[in-house]
């Protein structure tokens, strides 16, 4: 159990010697590497964390996106709901005007058929009226119902106004050997006398006068000065009823 | 290798120097242990191989252990406290080859450790707080106690030297004691017993190490960082 001096000293500068060969070439490198490698797993972590936040970010930025595309979606959808209401009831207000046309124009459409077919049948029942009343006419006319409307014709002349009076008398004058008397039946002279009489004291109309029988006039007279025709008889007037319906 | 039981052999002279065996053992053991680091450490890569994690699973573990006790100033013990433990557990195992001895059962390289951690314990301590602060700590809590740090300082240094000495030098004897009087398998389990004994007494030796030089180096901390508290409240 001696302490031996040299072995003391030797041992303490052997121990400096493996302290410092260790840390050199043991300690050292090893934790560089060490080292090295932790920033490496903290730099891979750091990194992954950046891209965990990142991805994080981007998330909620999508999320966002997401709310606010949603919010569009909602907005774009109430405004496309209120335009297809307003197109809608435009279309239908539209649609209505032209129903209320259509309508009024299928009632005037409607209202025309039914007055032509009115008017047809009225026509139709003049004219049948007047095919009758000439049947019946002709069954029960004669010369007394002529001398009738000969003496109606005279009465009527006097009683015409003084511009119907003047026109009558201008027509007169420019044809006065073109007035021609037709009557159903042979007048005789003294129902030509008074017509002649009454002619030329309210026209101014003198002769000569040209006498015919037309039997078709059923009754009555006609009588024709230049463009003119006095008419005052059964087929006239009955041909009246059917103008009259034609005329409206 | 005469008187190969107590105390070293000395091997040859050099100059004034006694060159012993356990000077020989020891440049031995910093020739392979030098060795051994430079191959493994030349080819270090960013996949560590079987070795390579061996290696760093040493380092690892030495540096947690100095972390839990002084976490501030891992990497400055590490290469002391570090190289004290690879040292004593290399050492204490070498007695196992036959025709070796453990430097460690020689009480003059046991009292080169304790002395180089005594010197080590104040070298850290003034480097870390300075020499007058370091020096305070001694009159703390009361002056009166200085003689009993100075001889708490002396006796435990012995304490390691002495320790050590004695456990691996017993360790020896009676192995080498087994070996004379029983057979060849009988010192087998005394064997197990001296490479338990070995990694345990390496382990003391310098955890106690460690524990001296982190209580030199936060000895002033502890009390500057109770009077920074009491200046707080």
């Amino acid at each position: 159990m001696e302490l031996n001096w040299s072995t003391f000293f030797l041992e303490i500068i052997n121990f400096l010697i493996l302290v410092w060969i260790l840390k050199h070439f043991f300690y050292k490198p090893v934790l560089d590497v060490i080292t090295r490698r932790r920033m490496e797993i903290e730099k891979t972590l750091n990194d992954a964390k950046v891209l965990h936040d990142d991805a994080e970010t981007l998330q909620e930025q999508y999320k966002n996106r997401l709310g606010v595309w949603e919010q569009e979606r909602l907005t774009a959808q109430a405004a496309l709901k209120e335009e297809i209401e307003a197109e809608r009831t435009r279309q239908m207000e539209a649609l209505q005007i032209t129903l209320k046309k259509e309508r009024e124009k299928a009632q005037a459409i409607e209202q025309h058929q039914l007055e032509v077919c009115r008017q047809q049948a009225e026509e139709t029942a003049l004219a049948q009226g007047a095919q009758f009343a000439a049947h019946l006419l002709t069954a029960a006319a004669g010369p007394e119902l002529e001398r009738h409307l000969s003496d109606l014709f005279i009465q009527e002349l006097a009683a015409l106004s003084p511009k119907q009076t003047e026109a009558l008398r201008a027509a007169g004058s420019k044809a006065p050997d073109r007035i021609q008397i037709s009557s159903a039946y042979v007048l005789d002279d003294t129902a030509r006398q008074l017509l002649e009489q009454s002619l030329s004291t309210t026209l101014g109309i003198n002769g000569p006068f040209h006498y015919t029988q037309d039997k078709a006039l059923i009754a009555g007279l006609r009588i024709n000065v230049g463009a003119w025709a006095l008419r005052a008889n059964l087929q006239d007037e009955l041909k009246s009823f059917v103008d009259f319906a034609h005329d409206g | 290798m005469e008187n190969s039981g107590i105390t070293a052999d000395i091997l040859f002279q050099l100059g004034p120097l006694q060159i012993s065996n356990t000077i020989v053992t020891t440049w031995a053991i910093i020739a392979a242990t030098g060795l051994i680091s430079w191959l493994i450490t030349r080819g270090l890569q960013r996949e560590p191989g079987r070795i390579q994690t061996a290696a760093e699973g040493v380092v690892n573990g030495i540096e947690e252990a100095i972390h839990e006790v002084a976490p501030e100033h891992t990497r400055q013990l590490l290469p002391f406290i570090g190289t004290l433990w690879l040292f004593l557990i290399i050492a204490n195992l070498s007695g196992l080859i036959p025709g070796v001895h453990s430097p460690t059962r020689d009480l003059s390289a046991t009292s080169a450790l304790a002395i180089l951690v005594f010197l080590s314990v104040h070298w850290f301590g003034i480097r870390t707080q300075g020499l007058k602060a370091y020096l305070h700590h001694y009159l703390r809590p009361s002056p009166i106690l200085l003689p009993f740090h100075i001889i708490s300082e002396i006796t435990r240094t012995i304490a390691l030297a002495v320790r050590l000495f004695g456990n691996i030098m017993s360790l020896e004897m009676t192995a080498l004691l087994i070996l004379l009087v029983a057979g060849f398998l009988a010192p087998i389990p005394i064997l197990m017993l001296h490479i338990i004994e070995a990694l345990v007494q390496a382990y003391i030796f310098g955890m106690l190490a460690l524990i001296y030089v982190a209580g030199g180096i936060q000895s002033q901390q502890v009390t500057q960082q109770k009077q920074k508290e009491k200046n707080e409240e």
